[in-house]
């Protein structure tokens, strides 16, 4: 269909639109507009990527200024997906207008999935491909061709050369399996093809990481506009993932393979003082002058990556006493020595960057400037000794990499030393964690570079949170409810067993029997009444592991098993695929099964429960974090003092929005229906917490309830769910066809018109609210629609 | 503080650890005392001591037998130092090479301690760092001459800039005080508004505990209407709490507390576009010379002309047969949209120089523009 946003007219894929969904498009755009942040929620399987898509798109071909979209998502899969519905759009889009618009859309991925060299594709380890492919793409490799030198080359990468450099593939929407067979078919590198096309992409969609690990983004992502428009989806977790794309931690082992390959750069460079003495000479002479690799040292095919530094630092000249190869490689030589020394201390140590460069240089005589460039020095030696065999070296970067962040940041990381596994351990197993407290260093880059980013999920409450953490201001933040033609979800907080003792999963009385039972008797009666698959979600393995031992005793598997197959996520991801598979038959062939798995495990992370594969899920316990972890307790203090974000307001929204992730996954579209369950006291008081479209359809009769009231209300509900439903019914209500969405349109101009006027009237100076207004009224009227079908199926 | 013993590159004594018998071969060298052979097991707490003459390390039993007496020679086969009790001590670094480098440096850093702010430039303090370097590297690896002439530019350096270098030892000392003050101070900081925050936490659990208790004893007391009241009077004075906690946080915090208040409300535009990024300088200030009437090709083509165009005499000195055609369009197009009695009544017109200069616009931009039409 094909409507107007104001003045942009928007062509949307499919005949009907959800009313959230062109909510969604009014806010978009309207950040688009101010050229701002925003926050947008968006209840799962409402169809976000392809409202996204259709209106940037329509936005970037309508006016003129083309503002390339950026589009990162979390796992392959996603990317996969994204690009399919994206290539829709534009056949649509071509089909509706008539002609093939100037447009080309592509996914980047990790060499591994796009390589076509018929021996590096066969690699197992993704370190390996790109370690070899780089020993056959380097550009000094291709010197060494030209020079008449017998090296081995990838044809598919060299054929790239022989194209013209902005016109690799043809236009269109490529998505990753189309670019390998295209690859394929004209004997040329997809993954490069990919990154060298970035720049004059209209849509690229790739990983998270690729923007937000300084060590990648610096490399792929430092040519695109500034402009651009910078999507997160399924963002939810987008903290975490910048704190762990800045922190490290370092082993004995990894020592000791540092050792090692510093040792190795010290053979390569005095065997290349006797064969090549020049090239270690140019190298110097590049130092002295200051002049910085800037363009050789960041190309695609550089071997080691850098993290984040500030501007000024990057045009600074590196320090005289790290110039020379030699110098260098004993610098870091009493570097690693150091840190081996320290790891030898028997008792948890927590300290500052400062106090630990102070410490340092005490006892090394290493100062902090040196440190600094560690990471870029050794990337240009290892430029100029022509590693190739790049995996002999991570370690030692790895090294070089802390040692830089250690020198660049004095606030916002913190290291700590833990030298025994467990408190109970007794072999010790030292490791240095250094943790990046502060979410926000890792993605202001990607604030300050480009002018909106927009962060969304189907579920990000609370909202404030966001920017407060990531330190940002937003145009837009907004929670969208689900409108729905019939009340297809039903969630229950259940905070008593039949007995009408209290459950919970509070550390005092997690493993009393009494609480146990009634844990298992609330999963043997849901699973009596849902049909097909049922999930069931855990705070922890540990817990996990304890509370079915105890269930096998009391006898209560056995009462499950005669209703559904019993199967358990394990930290292993074979044999939780394998757990899955089965549990997906059994859900197919009418068997039933039960999926018991963790809250923040990888089954409650991107792992869809749709239809029959999901009916109910029970979330047991609130999944909070494991709160003794000092790296968490660093956090807390560190959020504390500089966000303001108390202790416990923290730890209770990170472990709502791990469960609204559990409950989201059960729920993936219009047409299906399930049970969502909260067993535990404490969610009575953190219903706040919830997603809006989870909270507003959790009704006020359901928040306390016993077991033997969720499953009466249960049966009701799945009784209700039974009865036909056609799509026809929801025409008009939660899907809108364009008559639908013209009368609304009318309805808001009414609406603001009438404003205006009353505003006039009153001669007050007041500025017009305008369509905020209008869509407030607009869930008033879907919410009486609502609370109007639930009456009727209530009365029924 | 060390544990372990060198891994044997320049303590002399490599070859006895591979000629033990195999059962000793097992055992790590780590763990075993190269002098006496005395193995860990057998000595939980045994410590290895090295001596900066040489060090070649030994436990500290090797050490108490062959030292308590007087200077003795080292025991290690060929070493021929003189060693005394005083002068060992516990290293800490694993690897003694490092160690030795480490003391050297000790040495070097005492005597070249410039800063960054003595040189004029930091091309100057990079050459310095490197002379410096270059030098530790003869003391600590170079040949024997090398070794002599550094220690000799060392010792030199020292009586030459005795001043000096105790004023930055000084300034480095004063520094390094300051430094360790600040952290210190800041982690002071940090612990009371820790306490403080406790304390907080702790007051509004106690307030809350007290206001349900007289809930719940107005209820009891049979006062229907008292307990709506009271519930009033709570949330009255957890809002005056709140509210008295905030100016005190405004008061105390600087910076921090804008953050605290940061509350977003939707629409409101918080965040000005960007302003866009300044051009190139134009000098007909933004006037856009492209024509509106009618399209210029860039090969426009007229008989007349087609004649010139391979003619040596027309085609040289860079004239641009475009530009001859965009002239020729515009001058037969050139007022075709001005009516002369609006222009009275608004009261402008196109001077004749205006038009000039236009012409001459379209003769300076036509190259580029043409392209674009």
């Amino acid at each position: 269909m094909e409507f107007n946003i104001d003045d942009l007219p928007v062509l949307f894929p499919y005949p009907r639109i959800y009313p959230e969904q062109y909510a969604y498009m009014v806010d978009l755009k309207k950040t688009l507009d101010a050229g701002g942040n925003c926050v947008l929620e968006m209840p799962s399987g409402t169809g976000k990527t392809v409202t996204l898509l259709s209106l940037i798109v329509a936005y970037q071909q309508y006016y003129p200024s083309h503002r390339k979209l950026i589009y990162c998502s979390r796992t392959m899969s996603e990317i996969e997906k994204a690009l399919v519905e994206l290539q829709a759009l534009m056949k649509f889009r071509a089909q509706r207008l008539g002609y093939e618009e100037e447009f080309r859309g592509l996914g980047l991925t990790s060499r591994k999935n796009l390589c076509l060299h018929p021996s590096v594709k066969r690699e197992k380890s993704g370190n390996v491909v790109d370690a070899r492919c780089r020993s056959l793409t380097a550009g000094f490799v291709k010197e060494k061709k030209e020079k008449g030198e017998d090296v081995d080359v990838c044809v598919y990468h060299d054929n790239l050369d022989l194209l013209e450099p902005h016109n690799l593939v043809p236009n269109g929407v490529w998505t990753l399996d189309g670019l390998l067979r295209y690859g394929e078919q004209h004997k040329q590198c997809p993954y490069f093809t990919a990154r060298r096309m970035m720049q004059y992409c209209n849509v690229i969609i790739y990983s998270y990481h690729y923007l937000l690990d300084p060590k990648i983004a610096e490399r792929v992502s430092k040519d695109l506009s500034k402009d651009c428009i910078v999507v997160f989806d399924e963002a939810h977790n987008i903290d975490n993932v910048c704190i762990e794309s800045l922190s490290t931690d370092i082993t004995e082992d990894s020592l000791r393979k540092a050792t090692r390959g510093a040792q190795n750069l010290e053979n390569r460079i005095s065997e290349m003082r006797d064969s090549d003495q020049q090239k270690l000479q140019d190298e110097y002479e590049k130092l002295v002058q200051g002049l910085r690799g800037a363009d050789d040292g960041r190309q695609e095919d550089s071997f080691m990556a850098n993290p984040t530094l500030p501007d000024d630092l990057l045009k600074e000249a590196v320090p005289g006493n790290i110039r020379r190869a030699e110098h260098f490689v004993a610098f870091l030589r009493r570097f690693i020595e150091y840190l081996k020394t320290r790891m030898k201390v028997r008792q948890v140590i927590s300290e500052t960057p400062p106090s630990f460069l102070a410490h340092l240089k005490e006892h090394t005589f290493i100062e902090k400037k040196p440190l600094r460039f560690c990471a870029e020095r050794l990337t240009s030696l290892a430029r100029t000794l022509e590693l190739t065999n790049i995996e002999d070296y991570q370690p030692l970067q790895e090294v070089a990499t802390f040692a830089t962040l250690v020198a660049t940041y004095e606030k916002g990381f913190l290291l700590i030393l833990e030298p025994y596994e467990s408190d109970t351990a007794e072999v010790p197993n030292p490791v240095l964690h250094f943790t990046c407290l502060d979410a926000a260093i890792a993605i202001k880059p990607v604030f300050d570079r480009f002018s909106s980013v927009i962060i969304t999920s189907g579920t990000i409450s609370p909202l404030e949170m966001y920017p407060k953490m990531l330190d940002f201001l937003t145009v837009v933040q907004e929670s969208y409810s689900m409108t729905l033609a019939r009340r297809s979800f039903l969630p229950m907080i259940v905070t008593r067993g039949s007995d009408q003792a209290s459950i919970s999963t509070s550390f005092q009385i997690r493993n009393e029997p009494s609480v146990v039972r009634n844990y298992g008797s609330l999963l043997t009666e849901f699973a009596k009444i849902t049909p097909d698959g049922m999930v069931v979600f855990f705070p922890s393995y540990l817990y996990m592991e304890s509370i079915i031992s105890m269930w096998q005793g009391m006898g209560i598997l056995d009462e499950v098993w005669k209703y559904k197959l019993i199967l358990v996520e394990t930290p292993d991801a074979q044999e939780t695929s394998l757990a899955l598979e089965t549990y997906r038959t059994a859900c197919c062939n009418g068997r039933g099964a039960v999926l018991l798995c963790v809250a923040r495990g990888k089954v409650s992370e991107g792992i869809d429960f749709d239809h029959q594969y999901g009916r109910t899920v029970l979330c047991i316990g609130v999944p909070f974090q494991y709160t003794e972890s000092r790296i968490l307790k660093a956090r807390l203090e560190f959020l504390r003092e500089t966000y303001r974000i108390r202790e416990n307001d923290f730890l209770s929204f990170d472990a709502m929005r791990h469960a609204a992730q559990c409950l989201g996954r059960v729920l993936r579209g219009k047409d299906d229906y399930g049970l969502m369950v909260l067993a535990d006291r404490r969610f009575q008081k953190k219903r706040v917490q919830l997603p809006k479209w989870i909270n507003q359809a959790l009704l006020d009769a359901d928040v306390n309830l016993s077991t033997d009231m969720a499953v009466s209300a249960a049966r009701r509900f799945l009784k209700t769910m039974a009865q036909p439903f056609r799509a026809k019914d929801q025409e008009g209500i939660s899907t809108w066809s364009m008559a639908d969405l013209k009368r609304h349109q009318q309805k808001l101009d009414e609406d603001r018109i009438k404003e205006l006027q009353a505003h006039e009237a009153r001669g007050s100076n007041m500025p017009p609210r305008g369509v905020g207004n209008g869509r407030d009224s607009d869930y008033e009227m879907d919410d009486d629609d609502e609370a109007e079908l639930m009456a009727l199926h209530h009365t029924s | 503080m060390s544990r372990r013993a060198p891994p044997g590159a320049r303590t002399g004594a490599a070859g006895s650890g591979s000629t033990s018998s195999s059962a000793l071969a097992a055992i790590n060298t780590e763990d075993m005392c190269p002098v006496c052979k005395t193995i860990r097991y057998l000595n939980k707490d045994m410590e290895f001591l090295i001596n900066p003459e040489c060090y070649h390390s030994m436990c500290s039993n090797c050490v108490n037998r062959l030292f308590n007496d007087g200077p003795n020679q080292c025991p290690y086969a060929g070493c021929h130092r003189t060693l005394r009790r005083k002068g060992f001590r516990s290293a800490f670094f694993g690897d003694l090479a490092v160690e030795r480098e480490v003391d050297i440096r000790r040495r070097v850093a005492a005597v070249f301690n410039q800063a960054e702010d003595d040189f004029e430039t930091l091309r100057d303090y990079n050459n310095y760092l490197q002379m410096v370097e270059d030098l530790t590297f003869d003391l600590v690896s170079g040949t024997d001459a090398q070794r002599r002439a550094a220690e000799a530019t060392l010792q030199q350096w020292e009586a030459e800039h005795k001043a000096d270098i105790e004023r930055n030892r000084k300034a480095g000392r004063e520094a390094d005080e300051q430094s360790r003050r600040r952290l210190a101070a800041e982690r002071e900081a940090a612990r009371l508004r820790r306490i403080e925050a406790l304390r907080e936490a702790e007051e509004e659990k106690r307030e809350r505990a007290r206001s349900r208790e007289e809930e719940l004893d107005s209820l009891a007391h049979g006062e229907a209407g008292a307990a709506g009241g009271a519930q009033r009077v709570q949330l009255k004075k957890r809002g005056q709490a709140v509210a008295s906690r905030a100016v005190e946080a405004a008061v105390k915090t600087d910076v921090a507390a804008a953050d605290v208040g940061r509350l977003s409300i939707r629409g409101l535009k918080e965040k000005k576009k960007a302003p866009p990024p300044e051009g190139p300088y134009d000098p007909f200030g933004g006037l856009d010379f492209v024509p509106s009437r009618y399209k210029l090709r860039p090969e426009l083509t007229h008989p007349g002309i087609e004649k010139y165009k391979v003619d040596p005499a027309h085609i040289t000195g860079g004239y641009n047969f475009d530009e001859y055609t965009a002239r020729a369009m515009f001058e037969a197009f050139a007022g075709l949209g001005v009516f002369i009695e609006d222009e009275k009544e608004v009261g402008i017109g196109l001077s004749a120089g205006d038009v000039a200069t236009m012409s001459a616009g379209i003769a300076a931009v036509g190259d580029n523009k043409m392209e674009l039409a």
